[in-house]
């Protein structure tokens, strides 16, 4: 019985020994893992980033994953953490985070929290003298311009909302020439809101648009009657709303309760999502919003399904999360990040080389532009609410 | 100051007063159980928004006209209001104030988290009656559904007022807030005035979450924690315990908020309202209605 049982002993060593390469890597993984808001108000940033995540994981992975640094194939499985768009949360996750053997961490998805996040970072790669968390990351959601300058080892996937809403202005200033005057509302306390207000306002200063005022509200307010009765007196030809979908359903509401119908409604990036369609899809009907995703494109169509198979929705946001999967891949390919045990500093050094040296990458709408201070430049295009759903008015880049 | 600014402040301060009476059947809701037990639920407004959105799951699956909803929350308040009693005050030490106090602030993160998670923090469309209409009274204009929401709310407070001045159960209801010793001697259940208190509480803060839900035209988690701090700001200054000045109290709050709002700004609205607050606790820390001797 014995001789039996060391027979099929070395039998069973044997035949693994025979196994092609292939059939043995195809049990590693690589674990990738998210984080954001998964709780709190912003809880939808959250579930939406992890869906995508997980769908582009599968994608890759139902090609055949992705090929490690010593030529074995692994695929990805996805982790996500709640940080619940809380600054110390989110420094409290990254540094878990960091205790694993993670090489790269995808997220956070408030900008209040990847400005902190990044701040606790190595500022320059190399440097000596600063003790600063060495661990690449890369922002899916976190919209605030210019957040990865603050270190070298934080990289980000997201539209420019300065290109963006320049381009927007822009346009409706040689179609619409005889638009003259804008009045601007804004989430005074929220940090996206207040910075993309910043942007539409000195563009349309820019353009020759007079600003005629700007009220402002707070992200939990519920009324607007004040706000809207300025912006009503000020009649202006266009009105800007930086804020996200519940104040703007708010606001929209309010302007309709008051009469206030301006030529033209342009809105936050933010908003551009099923939450101000299903808060107040009448009211914003012709309200119009650039984005960095809508599903034009084939591999846009897909990856939109996709997400939705993983109980997410595929808006500009958590199209650049499911991107970023892509990225990784490719770059865990080209650095040959070996994804094992002993060398988590290695492959985070690779990581963020590899990232760092990245000209271009493809994205859903196409092309997508790296800058040297790790940033996107992404396609864009312009939609507007029209009918209870968001339809494509103008592909300015694509 | 030109006319047009003074007729703004006056709608202003109109808008505010009459969405007040959100805030004071919130107050009411605050004062009541302070009344009753001597306690502070700081979830009831949590509550009253977890009731709003219960009726909107109620409407998703019956096809009814808008009333309803306020139906629907104010049966889902009473509901909530009973669970909060047993959860958050039945198996609690009562006679530990922060225990309730902290099970209290636990249940109002519970509830808030709930609404997250089944929402994923989606605000959600409210149906509004009248919003439609506007009254023009001069150059004033008077929103139809804010009418409609402050009317609501005097019914309601009559009807509470009713319930609690011409009833057994109101008469037990003051008996077990002034003694409750001596209203347990008198064969007066105060566990059952209590678990009546918070069920009543809770149908009133159904409608107010309704009512609030209809004003803004939208329900979102974001709602409970200010709403929460607006209703005890007016249950301090109506005097903790006193019905009518929560009444008052809403609406000067309401009107004051949209007042401070067109004069000083969205930045300096919020500290005017608190300071408002600290002046009754230095100066009138029994409230609005409270006799001169009330400042101990």
């Amino acid at each position: 019985m014995r001789r039996l049982h060391a027979a099929l002993a070395v039998l069973l060593a044997g035949s693994m020994l025979s196994l092609p390469g292939s059939a043995l890597a195809q049990e590693r993984t690589v674990k990738i893992t998210g984080f954001g808001a998964k709780s709190g108000v912003v809880r939808v940033f959250g579930i939406n980033s992890e869906a995508a995540l997980k769908a582009a994981a599968e994608e890759i992975n139902s090609k055949g994953g992705v090929t490690l640094g010593d030529g074995s194939k692994a695929k990805f499985t996805v982790d996500f953490l709640d940080d619940r768009c809380n600054a110390e949360e989110g420094i409290s996750v990254m540094r878990r985070i960091a205790s694993t053997d993670a090489f790269v961490a995808v997220g956070p998805t408030c900008s209040n929290v990847a400005e902190s996040l990044f701040g606790i970072l190595q500022k320059k790669v190399g440097d000596a003298s600063d003790s600063g968390l060495q661990f690449p990351i890369i922002a899916d959601v976190a919209a605030k311009g210019g957040l990865a300058k603050i270190s070298e080892w934080a990289f980000r996937n997201v539209p420019s909302e300065f290109e963006m809403y320049k381009s927007l202005i822009a346009w409706i200033r040689k179609e619409h020439p005889s638009l003259k005057t804008m009045y601007g509302g804004v989430e005074k306390d929220f940090a996206h809101s207040n910075a993309t207000y910043g942007v539409m306002k000195s563009q349309a200063e820019g353009s020759g648009l007079q600003v005629l005022g700007t009220s402002e509200w707070l992200l939990n307010d519920t009324t607007f009657s004040t706000q809207v009765r300025d912006m009503k007196r000020a009649n202006a030809d266009i009105v800007a709303i930086s804020a996200h979908p519940f104040t703007t359903c708010g606001v929209l509401k309010e302007m309709a309760r008051q009469g206030v119908k301006p030529k033209l409604l342009i809105g936050l990036t933010s908003s551009s999502s099923i939450e101000t369609l299903q808060g107040c899809a009448k009211q914003a009907e012709g309200i119009i919003i650039p984005t960095s995703f809508a599903p034009v494109t084939p591999e846009a169509k897909l990856a939109a399904d996709q997400v939705a198979k993983f109980g997410g929705s595929a808006d500009l946001h958590s199209a650049a999360a499911y991107e970023i999967m892509f990225i990784l891949k490719d770059v865990i390919e080209s650095q040959k990040i070996m994804a094992k045990p002993d060398t988590v500093q290695a492959d985070r050094n690779k990581m963020r080389a590899g990232l760092a040296a990245l000209k271009e990458t493809k994205g859903l709408l196409g092309k997508v532009g790296r800058t040297a201070d790790r940033e996107a430049i992404k396609p864009y295009l312009y939609v507007h609410a029209k009918d209870g759903s968001w339809q494509v008015l103008h592909k300015p880049t694509l | 100051m030109d006319l047009l600014d003074l007729i703004d402040a006056v709608q202003s301060v109109a808008d505010g007063v009459l969405f007040g009476a959100t805030y004071s059947l919130l107050g009411i809701g605050f004062t009541l159980i302070f009344g009753v037990m001597h306690k502070i639920n700081l979830s009831y407004a949590a509550a009253s928004i977890g009731a709003a959105y219960a009726s909107l799951l109620v409407m998703s699956v019956v096809e009814a006209p808008a009333v309803l909803a306020f139906v629907a929350a104010a049966a889902a308040g009473g509901v909530i209001g009973g669970l909060v009693y047993l959860v958050g005050f039945r198996f609690i030490p009562l006679a530990n104030p922060l225990a309730t106090l902290m099970s209290t602030v636990g249940l109002l993160l519970l509830i808030d988290e709930i609404i997250v998670h089944a929402t994923a923090g989606v605000p959600l469309s409210y149906p509004a009656l009248f919003s439609d209409v506007i009254v023009q009274v001069g150059p004033f204009g008077l929103r139809g559904d804010l009418m409609f929401v402050f009317a609501l709310g005097c019914v309601c407070m009559t009807l509470l007022l009713l319930l609690l001045y011409r009833t057994r159960l109101g008469l037990a209801t003051r008996a077990v807030s002034q003694q409750a010793t001596a209203s347990l001697l008198c064969g007066i259940s105060t566990t059952q005035v209590n678990v009546l208190t918070f069920v009543i509480t809770g149908v009133v803060g159904g409608i107010a979450g309704a009512m609030t839900g209809a004003a803004i035209g939208m329900l979102s988690p974001l709602l409970s924690l200010p709403l929460t701090v607006k209703g005890l700001i007016v249950t301090v200054i109506g005097g903790l315990g006193s019905i009518p000045g929560a009444i008052i109290a809403g609406l000067i709050v309401g009107g004051l908020e949209n007042a401070f709002q067109f004069f000083r700004g969205v930045s300096e609205r919020d500290l005017y309202i608190m300071l408002l607050l600290f002046a009754f606790l230095v100066f009138r820390p029994g409230g609005i209605f409270a006799k001169s001797s009330g400042r101990d």
